[in-house]
């Protein structure tokens, strides 16, 4: 797979705020990437940067081969699906999706015909039949985002970047958009780039999942990888899937403030901060006398509350130290006994299970 | 089983209506009664009124149409409408070409919130002195020996004083357009600031350059703006007479200088007549001005 786009040590300052602090990033051509990052990690002033709706301070954009620092938005053949669709309210929906065709500075389309055509088929393409002429007012939200999504592709660009596409749907509608959107793409077989703040989202759609973290790129890699070996505890916390612990490694065990968690056999990843994860689901509760196999690993906490998810239950506990900790129990597997509110358990998982920084 | 259903569900929403309709009522009653003392009956009293009978200093309710045919046939009065609606057109043109690229820049281009109010603020402040001096003031600026000839004589622009600046069409115009522009910078940058930044940036995005995304995206979507700012100017140049008594050195009347100096003579009858001229030509215009943009929808 060949680079669509290619970004080399950007920084993007804002004041004493490094939005983007030297991020190096590589988007392979033809892919559905998802870009992880919470509220404030500068997600969104890289697509704006990508975009060219912002000029990095340093750094070098190359984008299928040619730099475009300098380039103006209108001319840099990259796409951008607002998160509020910024469709334009006086227009209807046909006339929202001829826009770019139709006023573009380069290579405008025209005739007529050729504009109804294209129209036509990108409305099929989004499955938006029958609405042509309807105001944009007058349409759902996700039929709003659909003409977003039809007003980027028809002017065919090579990038299109897709910013929290998903936010202003309800539930529903999102989860049914999420396969519509990696089914749009490959019909058009370019690179979206879509910027989310949730990790279910990002491993659901990314065919790559880049998670950004502190205006750097943290981790790279297939949406498996990511879940199940995040390279950093900052990217295991966004995944929400794993109770973290801060501490330090010490011969063979991890430790922190409330216990030293022996170690498995396992080489602790370099991350450059220390810590100890363990996944939600990879932990037993057990009441407090049974007794701990030589693999595993024990902590005593306090049983607060449940939470019944049909599949599931997610189970949290009060660490000695006040920080909660949740147990994912899936139903499928076992059923687990009652347990009593205020009342301590113990919580055992296996060694080889945590994953480890150094 | 249909038919108690419909009724049992039209029921409760008839009652809900007439209780609506009743505080309705009551919430409009101010309003209507002052608007039909002090507007539609006075309207109605001008229309009576310019049928009276006007002898030289004394008017009495006998029905003619003595007044209307005067009106009519008067050259002195039919070029006045016409000079009205020629200064109203022409100052309607210069202040929306000065009113809004001042807006734009102010509604679009600044982006800090208190710079676009500060802003604002200076098209307003001359507002703070009295109309009359506002008015007056020009006459230093564009008389002979005013302001702007003595300064472009002592550039070596001009060796004898542009006449012309003062007392003529010029500067009631130069006048009205100063006065009247803040009302037509005031709607249309209200407009702009409703613009959603990111539509501007997806047109952008989407390949059209500036003068595309003003003609396709900005104008339209400021067009009430500068409907609203139209009506305002219109209704308040077409009833104007300060600026042109002041500027024109009586060689501009336009109909609202009419009235006065027939008030001024007591010639009721005739002043009613001009009043219900001028009523219904502004009632002309600000019924096509709002044929332009469908306000209701667009706000």
């Amino acid at each position: 797979m060949s680079a669509v786009l290619d970004l080399s040590n950007v920084r993007k300052t804002y004041g004493a705020l490094n939005a983007l602090d030297g991020l190096d990033l590589t988007l392979p051509d033809n892919a559905y990437v998802a870009l992880l990052g919470p509220s404030g990690s500068g997600k969104t002033t890289l697509l704006r940067v990508i975009a060219g709706f912002e000029t990095p301070d340093a750094g070098s954009l190359t984008f299928k081969g040619n730099r475009i620092e300098g380039v103006a938005p209108h001319r840099r053949d990259i796409g951008f699906v607002f998160q509020n669709f910024a469709l334009f309210p006086h227009l209807s929906v046909a006339k929202n999706i001829a826009f770019g065709l139709e006023h573009r500075d380069i290579d405008p389309v025209t005739d007529p015909k050729i504009l109804h055509t294209r129209v036509k088929d990108m409305v099929a393409l989004v499955g938006l039949d029958g609405l042509e002429e309807r105001a944009v007012t007058q349409i759902s939200g996700g039929q709003r985002q659909r003409v977003a999504l039809a007003r980027t592709l028809i002017t065919e660009p090579s990038l299109v970047l897709l910013d929290e596409p998903l936010g202003a749907l309800d539930a529903n509608l999102r989860g049914r958009m999420r396969l519509e959107l990696r089914a749009i793409r490959e019909r058009c077989g370019v690179t979206f780039l879509h910027v989310t703040g949730s990790e279910s989202e990002a491993l659901a759609m990314g065919d790559l999942v880049l998670v950004l973290d502190q205006g750097k790129i943290a981790q790279a890699a297939d949406a498996d990888t990511v879940y199940n070996q995040p390279k950093s505890p900052a990217v295991a916390r966004f995944l929400n899937c794993y109770n973290l612990f801060d501490g330090t490694l010490s011969g063979n065990g991890f430790v922190n403030p409330l216990a030293t968690f022996p170690l498995g056999g396992a080489i602790p990843r370099q991350s450059g901060q220390p810590g100890y994860a363990i996944r939600y689901d990879r932990i037993a509760v057990r009441p407090l006398d049974e007794a701990v196999a030589n693999d595993e690993v024990r902590l005593e906490a306090t049983f607060v509350a449940d939470e019944y998810s049909g599949a599931a239950i997610n189970s949290f506990f009060a660490l000695d130290d006040g920080r909660v900790f949740e147990v994912e129990s899936h139903l499928s597997q076992t059923v687990p006994a009652a347990l009593q509110p205020q009342s301590r358990y113990a919580l055992v998982w296996k060694r080889d299970d945590a994953l480890v920084y150094a | 089983m249909t038919i108690i259903a419909e009724t049992a569900s039209r029921a409760p929403p008839a009652v809900a209506a007439k209780k609506v309709s009743d505080k309705t009522l009551w919430l409009l009653a101010p309003g209507l009664l002052w608007m039909l003392l002090f507007l539609v009956v006075p309207m109605l009293m001008m229309v009576y009124v310019s049928f009276w009978t006007q002898t030289t200093f004394k008017i009495s309710p006998i029905l003619t149409v003595q007044s209307w045919v005067t009106f009519f046939t008067s050259e002195t009065y039919l070029s006045a409408l016409w000079t009205t609606v020629r200064i109203w057109l022409i100052v309607l043109v210069t202040t929306l070409l000065v009113g809004y690229p001042a807006a734009l820049y102010v509604g679009l281009f600044v982006r800090n919130k208190t710079t676009q109010t500060v802003l604002l603020v200076f098209c307003v402040i001359p507002f703070w002195t009295s109309f009359l001096i506002r008015v007056l003031a020009w006459r230093p600026m564009l008389g002979k020996e005013g302001a702007i000839n003595l300064i472009l004589q002592a550039l070596g622009i001009i060796n004898t004083p542009i006449e012309v600046l003062l007392f003529s069409e010029l500067s009631v115009i130069i006048g009205m357009t100063q006065i009247y522009c803040v009302f037509m910078v005031g709607p249309i940058a209200f407009m702009m600031g409703r613009i959603d930044q990111s539509v501007i940036e997806a047109a952008q995005d989407m390949g059209a350059g500036f003068w595309r995304i003003f003609r396709t995206i900005i104008l339209p979507l400021t067009m009430p703006g500068v409907v609203v700012g139209a009506i305002f100017v219109s209704v308040m140049v077409l009833g104007e007479f300060a600026t042109a008594a002041a500027l024109s050195g009586r060689k501009v009347n336009l109909l609202g200088n009419i009235i006065v100096t027939q008030v001024g003579s007591l010639k009721w009858a005739f002043a009613a007549v001009v009043g219900v001229v001028l009523t219904i030509l502004m009632g002309i215009v600000v019924a096509a001005l709002l044929r332009v943009v469908d306000l209701r929808k667009a706000l």
